[in-house]
């Protein structure tokens, strides 16, 4: 009679696994506590940003949300689907997520940043906001996220903006047409946050040439305008605070190891529980410098994934052999020790450069490059009057060039706050609002 | 008995039809409990604010460790001790399939019925679990634990009506919980190696074992002749569907095949932080080079 353990251990696992992958773990208790004055700044953030990043946006300037949102998930497959590789069997079908109205509305299709599935806590308080202003809520996951490489990709290999964009737009397709007919839809919308941002927004220029799905308009949030430089970035945090390599992970685990033994063995807790944990943060990440490693370590965490699938797929056998692929049941452990060491420019010049290069007879490392830059679609950003863009002036995947770029090619349509570091806004009041000013066509950068 | 035979045959095949195969149809639409976001930002909005006011339960104190304080030398390996891993992995597998076919559907049913409806079960059977707390904090030598689950079981099964209401923890009696693994712990005895248990998900040797003693516990006091006859099989079942629709965990929603890794590298890391916990005034053995954690 007594399940309670076993299931009670595995929420506090999922808490557990919260604070080792901080970056999205908002502990109420300590936002707006004095900040303690830390190590210099890492000189890729300042110290509000990075906090702001970690912490996101303190509940009680969250904008109002319903009082209840339904919620359905939907599990497809896809016509074009490949053979599924044997360690990947539960990613067969797409899993997205819908809110539905009773009546007709516009549909708003939201797709998630690096490595998220189809119902992140931050695609919750796009949900919540959306489906309070009356629309449908369609969540995707990103396609950097492994369920959508194993079901949707057509390719495997994760991170090229055009091709990325073309999946996700498919599966749109596959999806919306197999929507229960009560479900009325008027007019549809794209957005996301992070790289989702940037795919939405090619999604729709996809879509502007061939017309399938007529999305109306688009809206990034806190994009990045080269996927390349951004990752550079992610790679430089990573390694000014953690260090490049396996062993600079493992002394990153050792440390915080540490730190939560010794808050826990001051504490009167019995046992490691959300509360535990979240209060326990506050103590543990006090420096710029553990700010910039929770962010970077998470974002790497991501990469885990993606590294995998993309050489299991391309069949580059950086860490997978592709004559004896791994099995079910096959321990991976020492895998993942291999690519933990692994970083973003790793995967570029030994899975996603050789791929692409194969697959393409006159690309280059360099168009390759390119070709991740939201300049690919620089004209009908510049031109089209229904793409929008909000980001933040100290936002840490962007350098001054690339926000001016942002700025020069969206003119009057992107709203620039002042702080908020890589989405600590977002959900904020006044995100929320000039979000639904944007996807109504009604906002304008000279009323605020 | 010939009807609980019945049910629990018609469950077993129901589990199997869906263990059986993998998706077979294009798409499946799944209707879900509503989110509550107003709602939940609310709480989280006055827990912020309660944390504020009342300085909140952070454990500032960390000047005031035991001495001398955990280094990073001393922490595990981050490989894991795992020699049962091929039928830990299968057991993982199983687990998940069970869960996605039976029982998370379930308890997403159950979730819709009205919220002081599942408090009232959810307080039920936490009330009886204090029994078992109430003997493992005496084992353990904590007897001021072992008085505070008391005074919980007291209040609760008589102002609390049979433990349906939690009045306890308005009284500022908070709810913590023990077994026998832990009193295990406390006696010196190691995690053992990672097990996964089948239908209950991770553990380790030694909770796996406080898990049976605390079952058996509960069964030998036999309280209110509620772990005898065909009742105890619906009474164990409803437990078994509150704790899950209590837990936000979904098994492979990471979408990760390392997921196996990363679960079990937490829930032993976890394990190992607890038993340093128990006994809160000893120095940790640093790991040996080339050993596992766990082992």
């Amino acid at each position: 009679m007594r399940h309670r353990c076993a299931r009670a251990e595995i929420r506090t696992l999922a808490a557990v696994a919260a604070v080792a992958l901080a970056a999205l773990l908002a502990p109420p208790q300590v936002h707006g506590a004095a900040q303690p004055i830390g190590d210099p700044a890492t000189g890729l953030a300042d110290s509000a940003a990075l906090r702001a990043t970690v912490f996101g946006t303190p509940p009680q300037e969250l904008a109002p949300q319903p009082a209840k949102v339904p919620l359905s998930e939907i599990d497809i497959a896809m016509p074009w689907r490949r053979p599924v590789p044997a360690v990947f069997w539960f990613d067969r079908r797409l899993r997205v997520w819908l809110s539905a109205q009773r009546h007709a509305a516009p549909l708003a299709i939201v797709i998630a940043g690096t490595g998220g599935d189809g119902d992140t806590s931050k695609l919750k308080i796009l949900r919540g906001a959306l489906f309070g202003a009356g629309y449908h809520v369609l969540t995707m996951p990103s396609p950097t996220f492994p369920g959508f490489i194993v079901s949707t990709s057509s390719t495997g290999v994760a991170g090229d903006l055009e091709q990325d964009s073309r999946d996700l737009y498919a599966a749109m397709q596959q999806i919306v047409a197999h929507l229960p007919p009560r479900v009325k839809i008027t007019d549809i919308d794209v957005l996301g946050y992070s790289l989702g941002g940037a795919n939405a927004a090619v999604v729709k220029s996809i879509d502007a040439a061939e017309g399938r799905l007529k999305i109306h308009r688009a809206v990034m949030i806190n994009p990045p305008v080269s996927l390349f430089s951004s990752m550079a970035r992610l790679d430089r945090l990573f390694a000014l605070s953690i260090g490049s390599g396996g062993a600079g992970v493992e002394r990153f685990y050792q440390r915080l190891y540490a730190q939560l033994a010794n808050v826990y063995r001051a504490s009167d807790e019995d046992r490691i529980d959300e509360n535990f944990l979240y209060s326990a943060a506050a103590v543990v990440f006090k420096t710029d410098a553990e700010f910039a490693a929770a962010i970077a370590f998470t974002f790497r965490l991501d990469l885990v994934n993606i590294f995998f699938a993309g050489d299991l797929y391309a069949g580059t056998g950086v860490v997978t052999d592709p004559n004896h692929p791994p099995q079910v049941g096959q321990s991976l452990e020492e895998t993942g020790r291999i690519l933990r060491g692994k970083s973003y420019s790793d995967y570029f010049s030994t899975v996603f450069a050789p791929y692409y290069l194969k697959q393409r007879p006159h690309a280059t490392a360099r168009s390759l490059i390119a070709d991740g830059r939201l300049d690919i679609i620089a004209t009908t950003l510049r031109e089209d009057g229904d793409y929008y863009a909000q980001t933040n002036s100290d936002d840490l995947i962007l350098d001054q060039r690339e926000l001016d770029w942002l700025k020069a090619t969206l003119g009057p349509r992107i709203a620039v706050y002042d702080h908020g570091g890589h989405l600590g806004n977002l959900g904020d009041r006044r995100q929320i609002a000039d979000l639904l000013d944007m996807l109504a066509g009604r906002w304008h950068a000279a009323a605020r | 008995m010939r009807a609980a035979l019945l049910s629990g045959a018609a469950a077993l095949a129901l589990a199997l039809a869906g263990l059986g195969g993998c998706a077979t149809s294009d798409i499946s639409i799944r209707s879900l409990p509503a989110e509550t976001p107003a709602a939940d930002n609310a709480a989280a909005a006055y827990a912020a604010e309660f944390a504020a006011t009342a300085g909140g339960a952070a454990p500032n104190a960390v000047a005031a460790a035991p001495s001398p304080p955990v280094t990073a030398a001393d922490a595990p390996p981050m490989t894991t001790y795992d020699p049962w891993e091929r039928l830990n992995r299968f057991d993982y597998r199983f687990n998940a399939r069970f869960d996605e076919a039976v029982f998370l559907p379930v308890a997403n049913a159950y979730r819709r019925l009205p919220s002081p409806m599942r408090a009232g079960v959810h307080n039920f059977f936490g009330n009886l679990t204090e029994i078992d707390s109430v003997i493992n904090y005496t084992l353990q030598g904590r007897l001021g634990r072992g008085v505070r689950s008391l005074g919980r079981l007291v209040i609760n099964s008589t102002l609390g009506i049979g433990g349906l209401i939690d009045v306890a923890t308005k009284l500022k009696l908070a709810v913590a919980p023990t077994g026998f693994s832990a009193t295990l712990g406390t006696w010196g005895l190691h995690p053992g190696p990672y097990l996964v248990i089948p239908f209950f998900g991770p553990s380790t040797l030694r909770d796996g074992i406080g898990l049976a003693a605390d079952f058996g516990t509960s069964y030998g006091i036999n309280i209110a002749n509620l772990y005898r006859g065909n009742k105890t099989w619906g009474l164990g079942a409803l437990n078994a569907v509150d704790q899950r629709a209590n837990v936000s965990f979904r098994y492979y929603s990471s979408g990760s095949p390392f997921e196996y890794e990363v679960i079990r590298f937490l829930y032993v890391r976890k394990r190992l932080l607890e038993d340093a916990g128990l006994h809160r005034t000893r120095v940790p053995k640093p790991p040996r080079p080339g050993e596992a954690a766990g082992q």
